[in-house]
This record gives C-alpha cells, sequence and structure tokens, in this order.
C-alpha cells in the first residue's frame, strides 16, 4: 500500500518534471548513433590556469558531405579525437570517421568548419588547432573530400597548415574572384597585467595575429598584410561574423575579441582591402566578445549583428561574480591606452543602413545570459520572425569574486609561486558556471521573449559550439551542440508542420558551387525577410549551408530574388512554400547593390566649415560618483548652456555657449559671413562657473539684450559663489553683472515670460540638485522683474529634480501657464493666475519618470497643443513599470551625517540594489559586517540588506515610467502616449520646434543620449536623433542626415545666417554641428 | 607506577578546583601573542589595506595596555598622551578583576569591532571563555566586565578619530592630464587607496604634516634631471637583477618585504589574490620576535605591541599625507609609457601615489621604537614571513631591518630612491618623536633599570 503510493508519487514527479518543451525535443543522443564526448583532462601543462581558454570547448561542423541530402555532423574534440557521423535518416547517424580518415593528429582543436576548397561540389573539412602553447603539437588540417565518404588531409598542400593559436575560421569570398578564401581567427594568450596600449595590434604576431588567406586556385597565400588585417598580440579573436555589412556587394568581416582589444568591423574597400573602423559605426561594444551571429532582425534588408559576452541575470551570480570596471579604470582604458567603449553583456547592434549601429540588447531582453558562447539565429517556430539560441556554460566561473578575494589565496598562491600549476583541489573550490542553454522567439518589434523554460528542456551542461541543420529533413531547423565533458545535445524541432517554410539551396557552377556569400530577399504577406549564405556562425562551428525561412500560415511566396556572390541576380517568382527550392546560377543579370540604399534624402546638410562655427565643449574632469558613490546617474555634466539673441545690436543673433567649471564660457558674434569668437570680459571672467541654462534678452527694457546665466556643475557645494546665476545688464555693449536673488542650487532650466503682464519678463528657475545630497528636493524659484530687479516672487520648495519647463496656456485663459518637470518627477501643471502660479492635476495616472525635456506641439494634428516629453528609455538597467516602479531611497542610512541614495529595481517580483557588494559598502561600510561573502549578498533583497527602520525612515522617490512620449490633450485632460522604440533606445535631452521641411507646418526635432552612468549601464549612445512630423509620422535622424549617434546632444537651436536657417546642435563635451536646413539646400 | 600518584593528583585537583576555591586565570604573553596573530589573520583575510591595518592594531593593543597599567606600577597609562585618550575607567575595588585577563577581553573586543569577519575573532574568543569558565567562572566575569567597560571606552575615543567620516569622503580624483600626476597601476587599476587618511587624528604627533618630508625631485623627463636619474634607476636595477637571475639577494629582500596585503593575479579570465601582511602587520611580527627574545612578561610585551602600532599609526598618517599632497605617479606608469612598454617591477605597485615610501616611514618610526625598548645591537632571525612562502631573514638590529625594508622598494621596482631615503628620515623623525614624547615607564621602573 505504502508503497503503491510511493510508487504513484514517484510517477508523478516523473510526469511534472520531464514536461515535454514545446519546440525541441532531445533524442536520446547515443542511440541515435553519437558517442562522442569533449572529455577534458586536466594536466600538469593544461588547465586553467595555463591556458586561459581550457573551457572553451571544441567545435561543430554540419553539412551534407556526400550529397544525399541529409546534413552530416562533424565533432572536433579539444584532447579527445574528432569524429564524423553520417546521417542516415530517421536520425540516425554512423561514426565513419576512421574509414573517412578525419580523426585528426592535432593535440588541441577548436573549431570545426565545413567548405568546398576545391570547388568540386563535395564539402571539405576544416579543423582549427592550438599550437606550440605549453607543447600542444599539431596544425590546422583540411580534410579534402574526395566524394566517396573519404578524406584526404592536405592542409599543406593547400597552405593552410597553420601552427598558430587558432580559434576558428570563416569561408568568404572576400575578392569576389569565384572560389573560397578563409579568415583565420587566432587567439591572443597575452599574459602581461597591462592592457598595453590599443596599437599593439598593428605589430603583426605570427602565433596570435589573425591571417587572411587568399585562395589562388590550389593554394591559399598569406595576405593579412596587404589586406589591412590586424595581427596583435592582443587579439583576442574568439568570434567572427561575415556578412555584407553594408551591402555594397562585398563581404565585411566582424571579429569579437575577448578583454580589452575592441572588436574589429572590417569593411571591404572591393579592391582586396578592409578598413577597420569600429570606432565610428559603434558606440560601444561587448568587452568579453565570445560569439556572434547576423541576421536582417527587423526585415529592413540590413543584416543586424549579436555579440555575446558573460552577463548573468541570475542576482546570486551577477552579485558574486566580477562585473564592468570602475568609470576611473574605463577612463584609463579608453582616454590613456586608446581602446573603445566596451562592456559586459551581450549586445544587439541594429544596422541602420551600414551607418552607426543602434545597440538595443537591453531594450530588446537579450543582454544577459551568462558565460555565453554561441548565438544561432533562426526562424525556430517558423512565424516569419528570427528567434535566438545561445548556449553557455563554464565547469568552473573563475571570476567568481569569493573565489578571487578569499579563496583563491590560500588555495593557489604556493602552488603558484612554487610550481606554475592550479591543483584540483583549488579548481573544486571554485563554483560551477553551468547554466541552461537560452532561447529566445523574436517579435516584430525588436523585443525578444526569453522561451528558455518552455521552448527547450532545462539543461546544467556547458555547451559551446552551435550548428544548424534539418537533420529530420521535416523543413524546419534542428539544432546541434557540442558539450564540454558529456555528450552533444541534438535538438530536433518540433515545429512540424505548425508553421510553412522555403529552404533554398544554391547551386553556383563557379569554384564556390554552393554559393557562399549568396543573398536571398524574400517577399510574402508584405514582409521582406533577407538571408545571407554564409555557414560560419556562432561560435567554433558551421552550420548546414542552405538558407531558411518561415512562413507563418502564408502559402505562398510573392518572389525570392537571389543575389549571386558575383553580383548577379535572378528573380523567382510565386513560390510555393514548404519545399526545398533548388537554385541553380543562371540566366542572372548584374543587381545594382545602390538600390539597396534608403530613398529618404537628407533634410540637413553638415557644415564641415569649421571657420563658421568653432566651439567645442568641454567637460571638466569632476565625477559626481566620486563624491557621492551609489547615486544613480551624474548631475555635473548637463551643460553647457546655449542661448541666441543679438547682443552687440547689430540685428543679426548671436551665440552664447556656457563653458564647464574652470572653462570659460564663449560668444560668437555673427558677422556677414561667419561666427567670430569674441570676449565680453565681465562675462568670461566669471570662467569658474559651469552655466547650464541661459537665456538673451532684453531683461532691464533698455533696449539691449541682456544675458541670463545659470549655473550648477554638480561640484561646488553649499554656499558657493559659482552656483550663483548670473545676470549681465547690456549697458552700451558693457556688460555689467547686476544683483540677483542668491539662488545656491545647481540650477537646470530658465523659463522666460512675463507671467504678472506687466511688461517685463520675469524668470522661472528650475533647479535640479543640492551638491553632495542626491535625492533631496531642491527649490525652485519664480522671480519676478521689477524694472531690471528680480526679486523672489514665489518659491516652490522640494518641487523635484527639475529639469525642463516652458511656458504655455494650457487653459486656454489666453495667459501663458508653466509647465515643469524632471526627474524622478510627475510632470507639473502650474497654472497662472496673473500673479501666482497654482498646481493643478491634468494627467491621468502616474507618469513618474526621469524626464529630461518637454515641448509643446500638436502632434496629432487636431487643434490642440499636445506636450511631447523626452524620458531616460528603456535601454539600460533601469527598469520601472507601473506594478513595479524603480525606487530611490534617500537617507543617512549609516548616521554619519552624509547623505546615501540607493536605487532598486525589480526582478522577479522583488526589489534588489542596481549595485553590489563593493559599491554599497564604499558608502555603507557596515554592510562588511553583515556579509562577509559576496555569496552571502549575492540575491539578499533590499528589504534584507537594510532594515525596516533603515527603509521606513528614509525618502522614497520613484519612477514608473522610461518611456519618451506624449501627453496627449483630451479637451484639457492629459493621457500619455509613449514612442515607439526608436526612441526608447537613449535619453531624449531636448526638442526643438521648426518648419525644417518648409510645408508650412512645424515639425519638432529631438535629439538626446547621455554618458553620464556607471559602466555597468554601458554607454546611452544610439539615439540618432528624430523628426517628428504627426504622431504616427517620425524619421529617425540618420535618414535626415544627422550626426547625432555617439554624441550627447543638448541643445538643438535654429538660427538665420546669411538669409538661411541653420540648425546648431550643441553636445556635451564635444564639437558644436552646424546643418543647413533642407528648404536652403533644395535652392 | 610513578605515573599513577600524578594522575591521581591531577584528579583530586580539578574535583577540588571544581567544588571548592577557583584556581586564578594565567594569562601568558604567548596567549597575547596568539590573540595578536589572529587579529593579522583576519585582517589579511578581509584585506585590510596597510593604514586601514596599522588602526586595527594600534586601538586592540592599546585597550589591552590601558588595563594592564590599572595594576601595574611600572609603567604609566597613555590617557593624556595620545590625542583626546581620557583616563580608564576603574573597576569596582571589590570586583576579583584578573586585570591580564580583562587586557585579553579588551585586546579581543576592539579587534572584533574594528575588523568585517567578526566570526573569526569570536571563535577564538569563545573557545577561550569556555576553557576560562572552567577554570574560573567569578574571575572570569569580573574580569570581562571590566574589559569590555574599559573597550567600551576606547571605543567611543577612537569613534572620534574621523575613520568613520572618511570612508564617505570622496573617492580620489584621478588627474589624467598632469603627467607627474599618480595613475591607477596594473593588473587591477584599483582606485587611489585612503585618499583622506590624513584626516585621520593621530597619537602622538600634532598633525600629520608635522614630520613633512622634503619634496620628491621635480618631476621632469629631461634627461639629465635629477627625476629622471631617479626614474632610470628604478629601470636598471630592475635590469641588473634580472641579470643576475633567481638567485639574485635584492630579488630576495624585495619580496621578503613586499607587505603587498592583496597582489592581484589576472591569467585570462581566471583572477587571483595572494594575500599577505602589511608593512606594521611585519613589524607587529618582529614585535613579537623581540618579546619572545627577551622572554618579555605580559605587561612588558604589551608595552612593546601597544608602542610599536602607535607609531606605525602615526606613520601611516604622516606619509598618506604626503603621498596624496605629492601624488606622484610611479615608476611602473612611466617607464611603460616612455621606456619599456612591456617592463613590470619585481613586486605588484600598491594602489596609492608613489611619494613617500609607506614601507620606509612606518619601518623606520618602528625601528625607533623599538630599538629604544630593546636596544640598537638586537639581532633577531625573522621568520615573520615564513607563513608566506618566504625564507628567513637575519638582522643585526632593528634599523637595520628597516633600512633594508626601505631598500626593498627600489629592488621592488615600485619606488623611487628620493620616497625610500626621505621617506626613512621621516619615519625615524617620527620613530624618535614618539620615543622622546611617550615615556611610559614609570621613574621606579626607569629607577630600578
Amino acid at each position: 500500500m505504502n508503497k503503491y503510493i510511493q510508487a504513484l508519487f514517484l510517477v508523478f514527479v516523473l510526469i511534472s518534471c520531464s514536461r515535454e518543451p514545446e519546440l525541441f525535443t532531445n533524442p536520446d543522443i547515443e542511440k541515435a548513433g553519437i558517442s562522442f564526448k569533449n572529455t577534458l583532462t586536466p594536466n600538469e601543462d593544461m588547465n586553467i590556469l595555463d591556458y586561459l581558454y581550457f573551457y572553451n570547448g571544441g567545435g561543430v561542423a554540419v553539412g551534407d558531405i556526400n550529397n544525399d541530402g541529409l546534413p552530416d555532423i562533424y565533432f572536433s574534440g579539444n584532447q579527445v579525437k574528432n569524429e564524423l557521423y553520417l546521417n542516415k535518416g530517421n536520425l540516425q547517424f554512423e561514426n565513419i570517421t576512421e574509414q573517412a580518415g578525419v580523426a585528426g593528429t592535432s593535440d588541441w582543436n577548436t573549431s570545426a568548419i565545413m567548405g568546398d576548397v576545391n570547388g568540386d561540389g563535395f564539402l571539405d573539412i576544416y579543423v582549427c588547432a592550438v599550437v606550440g602553447l605549453n607543447g600542444l603539437d599539431g596544425h590546422n588540417e583540411l580534410f579534402i573530400n574526395n566524394g566517396d565518404n573519404t578524406f584526404t588531409e592536405s592542409s599543406e598542400k593547400y597552405g593552410l597548415d597553420l601552427d598558430t593559436f587558432s580559434s576558428s575560421a570563416a569561408f568568404l569570398d572576400y575578392d569576389l574572384d569565384g572560389d573560397l578564401d578563409i579568415y583565420i581567427l587566432n587567439h591572443a594568450v597575452h599574459t602581461q597585467n597591462s592592457f598595453g596600449k590599443a596599437e599593439l595590434r598593428y605589430e603583426r604576431n605570427a602565433q596570435t595575429g589573425d591571417r587572411l588567406m587568399r585562395n589562388d586556385g590550389g593554394s591559399f597565400t598569406d595576405v593579412s598584410e596587404e589586406a589591412g588585417i590586424y595581427g596583435g598580440i592582443n587579439s583576442y579573436g574568439l568570434g567572427i561574423a561575415v556578412s555584407d555589412f553594408n551591402l555594397d556587394g562585398y563581404p565585411d568581416i566582424y571579429v569579437g575579441n575577448d578583454f580589452h582589444e575592441d572588436d574589429y568591423y572590417y569593411l571591404n574597400n572591393g579592391d582586396g582591402t578592409f578598413t577597420e573602423d569600429l570606432k565610428s559605426h559603434f558606440g560601444h561594444t561587448s568587452r568579453f566578445s565570445m560569439g556572434s551571429d547576423v541576421a536582417d532582425l527587423n526585415h529592413d534588408g540590413w543584416p543586424d549583428l549579436i555579440s555575446l559576452d558573460m552577463l548573468s541575470e541570475d542576482e546570486h551570480v551577477l552579485k558574486s561574480s566580477e562585473g564592468d570596471d570602475n568609470i576611473q579604470t574605463q577612463r584609463l582604458r579608453t582616454d590613456k591606452y586608446g581602446y573603445h567603449y566596451q562592456f559586459t553583456r551581450n549586445m544587439l547592434y541594429i544596422n541602420r543602413e551600414g551607418g552607426n549601429y543602434q545597440e538595443s540588447g537591453l531594450l530588446s531582453g537579450v543582454a544577459a545570459t551568462d558565460w555565453s558562447w554561441s548565438a544561432l539565429f533562426g526562424d525556430f517556430n517558423q512565424d516569419m520572425e528570427q528567434d535566438l539560441f545561445i548556449s553557455n556554460g563554464i565547469p568552473k566561473r573563475p571570476n567568481d569574486l569569493d573565489y578571487i578575494k578569499f579563496v583563491s589565496s590560500e588555495q593557489i598562491q604556493n602552488k603558484i609561486s612554487n610550481t606554475g600549476l592550479i591543483d584540483q583541489k583549488a579548481l573544486e573550490k571554485m563554483p560551477s558556471g553551468k547554466t541552461h542553454n537560452y532561447i529566445f522567439e523574436g517579435t516584430s518589434e525588436l523585443v525578444f521573449k526569453d522561451r528558455s523554460s518552455n521552448w527547450i528542456a532545462n539543461d546544467t551542461l556547458a555547451s559551446g559550439a552551435t550548428a544548424y541543420g534539418d537533420f529530420d529533413n521535416d523543413g524546419d531547423l534542428d539544432l546541434i551542440t557540442n558539450n564540454l565533458n558529456s555528450s552533444p545535445t541534438l535538438y530536433v524541432n518540433q515545429t512540424n508542420n505548425k508553421g510553412n517554410y522555403l529552404k533554398v539551396r544554391l547551386k553556383s557552377n563557379t569554384a564556390n558551387p554552393f554559393a557562399i556569400g549568396a543573398k536571398a530577399y524574400v517577399y510574402a504577406g508584405g514582409i521582406k525577410q533577407l538571408k545571407e549564405l554564409y555557414t560560419v556562425r556562432g561560435f567554433q562551428a558551421s552550420s548546414e549551408p542552405i538558407l531558411h525561412f518561415g512562413f507563418k500560415d502564408i502559402e505562398m511566396i510573392d518572389s525570392v530574388r537571389i543575389i549571386w556572390p558575383d553580383r548577379t541576380t535572378q528573380l523567382l517568382t510565386n513560390i510555393e512554400v514548404n519545399q526545398i527550392l533548388l537554385v541553380q546560377q543562371a540566366n542572372t543579370r548584374a543587381f545594382n547593390y545602390k538600390t539597396l540604399l534608403s530613398k529618404q534624402r537628407p533634410l540637413f546638410l553638415k557644415v564641415n566649415d569649421s571657420t563658421s562655427l568653432d566651439f567645442t565643449h568641454r567637460e571638466d574632469a569632476y565625477s559626481d560618483f566620486d563624491r557621492e558613490k551609489l547615486i544613480p546617474y551624474q548631475v555635473g555634466d548637463r551643460g553647457p548652456a546655449v542661448a541666441i539673441g543679438d547682443l552687440n545690436g547689430d540685428g543679426k543673433d548671436d551665440i552664447f555657449f556656457g563653458g564647464s567649471k574652470f572653462i570659460a564660457s564663449q560668444i560668437f558674434m555673427q558677422t556677414d559671413s561667419s561666427f567670430v569668437k569674441s570676449k565680453i570680459h565681465t562675462i568670461q571672467n566669471d570662467s569658474i562657473n559651469e552655466e547650464v541654462a541661459a537665456v538673451i534678452a532684453d531683461f532691464n527694457k533698455n533696449g539691449a539684450n541682456d544675458l541670463f546665466t545659470a549655473t550648477a556643475g554638480g561640484d561646488f557645494s553649499n554656499k558657493s559663489k559659482p552656483l550663483l546665476d548670473a545676470l549681465y545688464l547690456n549697458n552700451k555693449s558693457e556688460f555689467i553683472r547686476a544683483n540677483l536673488p542668491q539662488l545656491f542650487e545647481n540650477t537646470s532650466v530658465l523659463a522666460v515670460h512675463d507671467y504678472d503682464a506687466d511688461g517685463d519678463l520675469d524668470v522661472f528657475v528650475g533647479s535640479q540638485s543640492i551638491t553632495g545630497s542626491f535625492g533631496k528636493l531642491p527649490t525652485s524659484y519664480l522671480l519676478e522683474n521689477k524694472n531690471g530687479n528680480f526679486a523672489i516672487a514665489q518659491e516652490f520648495k522640494e518641487l523635484g529634480m527639475v529639469t525642463s519647463a516652458i511656458w504655455d496656456d494650457f487653459d486656454g485663459d489666453s495667459k501663458k501657464d508653466l509647465i515643469v518637470t524632471g526627474e524622478w518627477m510627475h510632470p507639473i501643471f502650474l497654472k497662472n493666475t496673473g500673479d501666482k502660479l497654482v498646481k493643478q492635476d491634468k494627467i491621468k495616472g502616474d507618469l513618474y519618470g526621469l524626464w529630461q525635456s518637454i515641448i509643446a506641439f500638436d502632434i496629432d494634428h487636431d487643434g490642440d497643443t499636445d506636450y511631447v516629453l523626452g524620458n531616460w528609455g528603456e535601454n539600460s538597467k533601469f527598469k520601472a513599470s507601473d506594478e513595479f516602479p524603480m525606487l530611490m531611497y534617500y537617507s543617512d542610512f549609516d548616521a554619519n551625517g552624509q547623505t546615501e541614495t540607493l536605487v532598486v529595481t525589480e526582478k522577479n517580483e522583488s526589489y534588489y540594489p542596481l549595485l553590489g557588494l563593493d559599491a554599497l559598502a564604499s558608502q555603507l561600510v557596515s554592510l562588511r559586517k553583515k556579509y562577509s561573502t559576496y555569496k552571502s549578498f549575492a540575491g539578499q533583497t533590499i528589504e534584507e540588506i537594510l532594515s525596516y527602520n533603515q527603509l521606513k525612515s528614509s525618502k522614497k522617490l520613484k519612477v514608473n515610467t522610461l518611456k519618451s512620449g506624449y501627453l496627449r490633450n483630451d479637451s484639457g485632460s492629459y493621457t500619455f502616449v509613449p514612442f515607439n522604440r526608436d526612441f526608447q533606445v537613449a535619453p531624449i535631452m531636448t526638442f526643438c520646434k521648426f518648419d525644417f521641411d518648409n510645408d508650412g507646418a512645424d515639425e519638432i526635432l529631438a535629439a538626446g543620449n547621455y554618458f553620464g552612468v556607471q559602466p555597468f549601464h554601458g554607454r546611452l549612445d544610439s539615439f540618432t536623433g528624430a523628426l517628428i512630423k504627426d504622431e504616427k509620422t517620425i524619421i529617425t535622424g540618420d535618414k535626415l542626415g544627422l550626426d547625432f549617434a555617439q554624441k550627447s546632444i543638448r541643445h538643438l537651436n535654429t538660427i538665420l545666417f546669411q538669409n538661411r536657417n541653420y540648425l546648431i546642435a550643441t553636445p556635451n563635451n564635444g564639437k558644436v554641428q552646424l546643418y543647413q536646413i533642407g528648404k536652403s539646400i533644395k535652392n | 607506577m610513578y605515573k599513577y600518584p600524578t594522575i591521581f593528583f591531577l584528579l583530586a585537583l580539578s574535583i577540588w578546583s571544581c567544588s571548592k576555591d577557583e584556581k586564578p586565570i594565567v594569562i601568558t604573553p604567548n596567549d597575547y601573542n596568539n590573540a595578536v596573530d589572529k587579529v593579522t589573520e583576519v585582517i589579511i583575510h578581509d584585506i585590510f589595506s596597510p593604514p586601514v591595518a596599522s588602526r586595527i592594531y594600534a586601538y586592540s593593543n592599546i585597550a589591552a595596555y590601558e588595563v594592564l597599567v590599572q595594576k601595574n606600577k611600572d609603567y604609566k597609562s597613555l590617557a593624556g598622551k595620545l590625542t583626546d585618550l581620557k583616563p580608564a575607567p576603574q573597576a569596582s575595588a571589590d570586583a576579583p578583576v584578573n586585570y591580564d585577563l580583562a587586557a585579553l577581553i579588551a585586546q579581543m573586543e576592539i579587534a572584533k569591532t574594528l575588523i568585517f569577519s567578526e566570526d573569526k575573532i569570536t571563535a577564538l574568543r569563545d573557545s577561550l571563555y569556555t576553557s576560562w569558565e572552567k577554570q574560573n567562572p567569578t574571575e572570569l566575569s569580573a574580569s570581562k566586565e571590566y574589559g569590555l567597560k574599559v573597550a567600551d571606552h576606547i571605543k567611543s575615543w577612537m569613534d572620534g578619530d574621523m575613520y568613520k567620516q572618511t570612508r564617505t569622503m570622496p573617492k580620489f580624483s584621478v588627474n589624467p592630464d598632469n603627467p607627474s600626476r599618480w595613475q591607477p597601476t596594473p593588473p587591477a587599476y584599483m582606485d587611489g587607496i585612503e585618499p583622506h587618511w590624513m584626516k585621520i587624528r593621530p597619537f602622538v604627533i600634532d598633525s600629520a604634516s608635522q614630520f613633512k618630508p622634503l619634496p620628491p625631485p621635480e618631476f621632469s623627463m629631461e634627461k639629465d634631471s635629477e627625476f629622471y636619474k631617479q626614474l632610470i634607476e628604478v629601470y636598471d636595477v630592475r635590469n641588473a637583477m634580472t641579470s643576475e637571475g633567481d638567485d639574485s639577494e635584492k630579488i630576495a629582500i624585495a619580496q621578503f618585504w613586499d607587505c603587498n596585503p592583496y597582489v592581484s593575479t589576472h591569467k585570462g579570465h581566471l583572477m587571483f589574490a595572494t594575500k599577505k601582511i602589511t608593512p606594521g602587520g611585519h613589524w607587529i611580527g618582529i614585535v613579537k620576535i623581540a618579546t619572545q627574545k627577551t622572554n618579555s612578561n605580559l605587561m612588558e610585551t604589551v608595552h612593546a605591541y601597544t608602542k610599536t602600532s602607535i607609531a606605525l599609526f602615526d606613520g601611516f598618517i604622516s606619509c598618506w599625507d604626503e603621498k596624496y599632497r605629492s601624488n606622484l605617479i610611479r615608476p611602473e606608469t612611466l617607464i611603460n609609457q616612455y621606456i619599456d612598454d612591456s617592463w613590470a617591477p619585481v613586486l605588484q605597485t600598491p594602489p596609492f601615489p608613489e611619494y613617500s615610501s609607506g614601507h620606509s616611514v612606518v619601518s623606520g618610526a618602528a625601528a625607533e621604537v623599538l630599538t629604544q625598548i630593546y636596544g640598537d645591537d638586537f639581532s633577531f632571525e625573522d621568520d615573520t614571513e615564513v607563513a608566506y612562502g618566504l625564507p628567513v631573514r637575519n638582522f643585526t638590529s632593528f634599523r637595520t631591518a628597516s633600512s633594508e625594508a626601505a631598500m626593498s622598494r627600489l629592488y621592488g621596482g615600485i619606488h623611487y630612491r628620493a620616497a625610500i631615503e626621505e621617506g626613512l628620515k621621516q619615519g625615524r623623525q617620527i620613530g624618535d618623536y614618539i620615543v622622546k614624547n611617550l615615556n611610559l615607564k614609570t621613574d621606579t621602573a626607569q629607577a630600578a633599570n
């Protein structure tokens, strides 16, 4: 009886545990006939201490080696022999390694890839090896397919028997001569503890430098140097992706480098050379770059890219692992050593017509998949959107903080100093890093949904190289992963007939019969899909040489355009789904790649003549994080102020640019031919001030324009004079500093209007912060002008951390009212009664944001005024929703007289601080006593970290939306409508209203980006600006001729110069940009 | 045959002592050494930087000292002699306080407050409590009460030393534009540590800047400048050592005095730390050697620890004052930048500005104090570093040891000569000042000498 219940229970448990995954099943690999196992045996010469990539695993290549229509599998092993499995159908495989002669002879194999090197129509196999390190012997091996299931190792004959530190290789026809060349990715083992300068990459190193090998018909020639391929001692190449990124018909290359070396973005010049140009196309990259993949994700016909890193989303891992650098180290690496911005997380780069990539890993939900090796895009569920499979896991997690700080010392130190070895006992103390593989469902909004818990079975393996192929020939994409110390995993796709598909096989009559490098643009259901035939994808692997498309329930494909590697094309129309379409290169015509480029005409023309307006803003070196280590972002970098107006009475508008701390402001007087830098001593002598807002207007009504400047900088504190705002009255072009009420807050905005209708201009002074007390709400002021003398008319205590304010008549009483907004604030509507401002509730629902900007604009053209609001965006580690707002606690938690600010966000319905133990304890030392290990801290919620009383007695601020959008005016009450994703990639810092396209109606131009965040956020650099014509017609800046990516634009102004309208875009810490506006271009 | 009576005697004794009069608890100098060793162990585990470590040693030893002087007529209290320290509270007259025991309890209590991993101190404490409880619960109870009372007294005094406030003061901001200024160094590129340590209240010296050394040679990369010559000396010394090979005496000296609490090593993604005692920790180890060699009693032992740790504490304040004043760049940064980008020093460069050399200052200060106590002609076998895999070195005096410690920084490639020579001078002046201003022996004790 008892046993019965037990048995029943067991059955129940088994059933509930073994719930079938919805998309992929894993058949018993041994029953499928695959006995390969990449077993690692650490020994005295080879272990994680002696070889940094000891755990990177082997390779896997998928392809039909006997042309029977079934993809076969080749595994490479690190220390074990390589194995080849023939696909016999019905998911049965036969090990033919021995007869095929492909076991290999190298001591340490890495990647395995397939490609038809000799152009005979049979796939050959190329296996990479690490040679020369710690006595490892061998060389890269090329197994030429004899066409009869046997192979002949011919690497020497072909000149491909490299004995270097190869991690992978990729086939491409870079010179479009019709045969396959090969790029060999070598990895560095640079053990120097210092970064070394970025210039190290220019000096070739035979073992670690990458190689480009040109196929000269029967043998390969190393053309790396002449082709412009870097080959330095610093190139930790782990990821390689080949794609025609800029759609000029020539294959380009993205190389992912581990550690501090930048990734390389090689653009093919079409003349046999490449130009590496990462920095101008990518704002930032993954830091510990591993595998990568390319696919067009948003149906715009341009290839997008993912590059993997090792950030975990699991609080327990995240908070006990080494994270990103601090700001100073980052500055050192970028400014001093010349590296680019790199951050520890997966990066998803959306290709904006080959120009700047929009990085949206966080916004798209794919930033953190732990120790990730391979990424493969594919329409696994055949719904017309690219899904994403990521393999991951490492047997031992070497960046575990407890291990580094507490365990290693005792375990390793003597061992290392005496023998240079790490022993097994020391290794055992290192925690495991085996996490489940990830699979994401792609959506049309470029948001990936994590389906790991239901599409695939949860695994605890260290999975590395991964390849796809349709092993059971049922039309959908199956997967195979090569695992460490266990059998490979076969993922059999069960989509079957739940979605329609098309598999395209290409046949070319060149020496590249598989047509590697071909593209297929497929149109169906009004949607465009692009696939490029490059088989080397993911990590140390190559996939089946087919192009696979999903079509949901669409039965007929309108057209399939094949563009062959030789830049010819053929068009096939009305293609039925659910078939293998074999396309033979025939009846082609030349393809004009220019037809793929955007037809949008730029509206702005950048004036590159620096003599016309030569201003560069330099931010001072002050870092707010040095003083207040826990604050969520800086406030000391919000300048410069920009004000436009006629200062010298010649009828032409001049320009005032604020300076940063100790750097003087600058004034440019407009002449007939240019803007001339001029000195107004009273103003520029106040160079200590950091001006962040300024207005040019006639405040004392003497007929000459005066200058009102507002100061901040976040550094000057208490009642420091440089915090005082300044009014410079213009008396016959002599500027005299006038008295103002003494306001010591860090000001953010000046909004000018004669609110009391007495004929002179009054000023609203908005304050953002109080130095040293981030989170304490400063007072803002309304200053009333009495004949050029200002007095405080109204104080707004604790109004909020104000960033922007506008005067606009929101209640139709013909008096302009004030709308104020800011960070951790709800937009505030202040009705102007004629003598004071009274708060009114106008907005439906909570709208606490990190608001940066506001402008009045009838966005829906319905005749009333809406308000467009710039927020932080959703592409950072901040996270906020109505249900789970982001919270900021402000208090002197440790009662030492200095306040602290703690920001927490929700994860799985609990709140965690964004910062780790080291950061928190740098301000709250007592946490060191509470948590003596990182493990004990990891996974702790804020309620566990701080006491109930500490939290209760603190001030709490919140943010419930980070989205930019607009307040839709519904008869005087306002509803927030968020913008699309392009607006959410970065903070929107400023707006400008103007009839830019000269159609008689105003548009709004938006600009932004912001870099004053800790490195774990990354760099919010991907917003290219946008022109908003109405709520539906929004054009991003990259299509308009605007160069805003990677710049933090703070102000947009228009100015009339030489009878033409110009746009001035002023960034923080950068060179001002001047653009001629559209209508002039037409002239 | 003859074992029986002993066992019988012990048995009888134990029954007797449990039931009747309790035996006094005896605290030996070795018990105290063990407690100090435990503090060293936790300092290493918790990775306290050298200045912070000196504070842990100092206050815990002072607490013990202030208990002991209550009954010992040969030594004077530190009250009124150390800045802001008031006389310790007295035990109630009828309490059966064992002052030796109370001193050890006070030392452990202060140490526990100052370190992070309290469990490591409480483990030792509780095992001692258990055995003392068995020996004499009455005495333990009274001594514990008094020891903790003095500890409280010390705690409220140490609370006012600005340590707490300096925890949340701004991080050190690197000045990237001035080529003479300190920059973070490989491999961990850590922030400059304790940039506000000069604000810590000193014990004996008037102020952090009382023994301000001469400024370092003016920064210049002109080949004939004094600064450049000293830079090249660091480079040349390293190269000469390399050619001498592993058996170089200079390498041995550099490694022996490394005293870097956290040497970080990066091997690919694998990172690990080699943790050792601090410079102060080394001198605390020398105190132990000296007290053992001289068979010092508990009072003498605690006195030696206390006075040495006071010298170390003031030495670090004085040195850190200069470090963040001159804010000088490390030789490694300059050599990599101007001379040889693959050059690495023998020792890992510690994460703070170069001038003056901390080890030189505190070694100079500690050696003066120890020389006063034990004389200039005091040879000893220094086995302090054996636990960290380094050999024993022999010295003929504390001063020769301190000179070698100072010079080790040149061999280690982490300091220029000026920082060493001026640092040693600075330290000796501090030590001398402490010797002159902190005479702790009473007249009777001096007369007896």
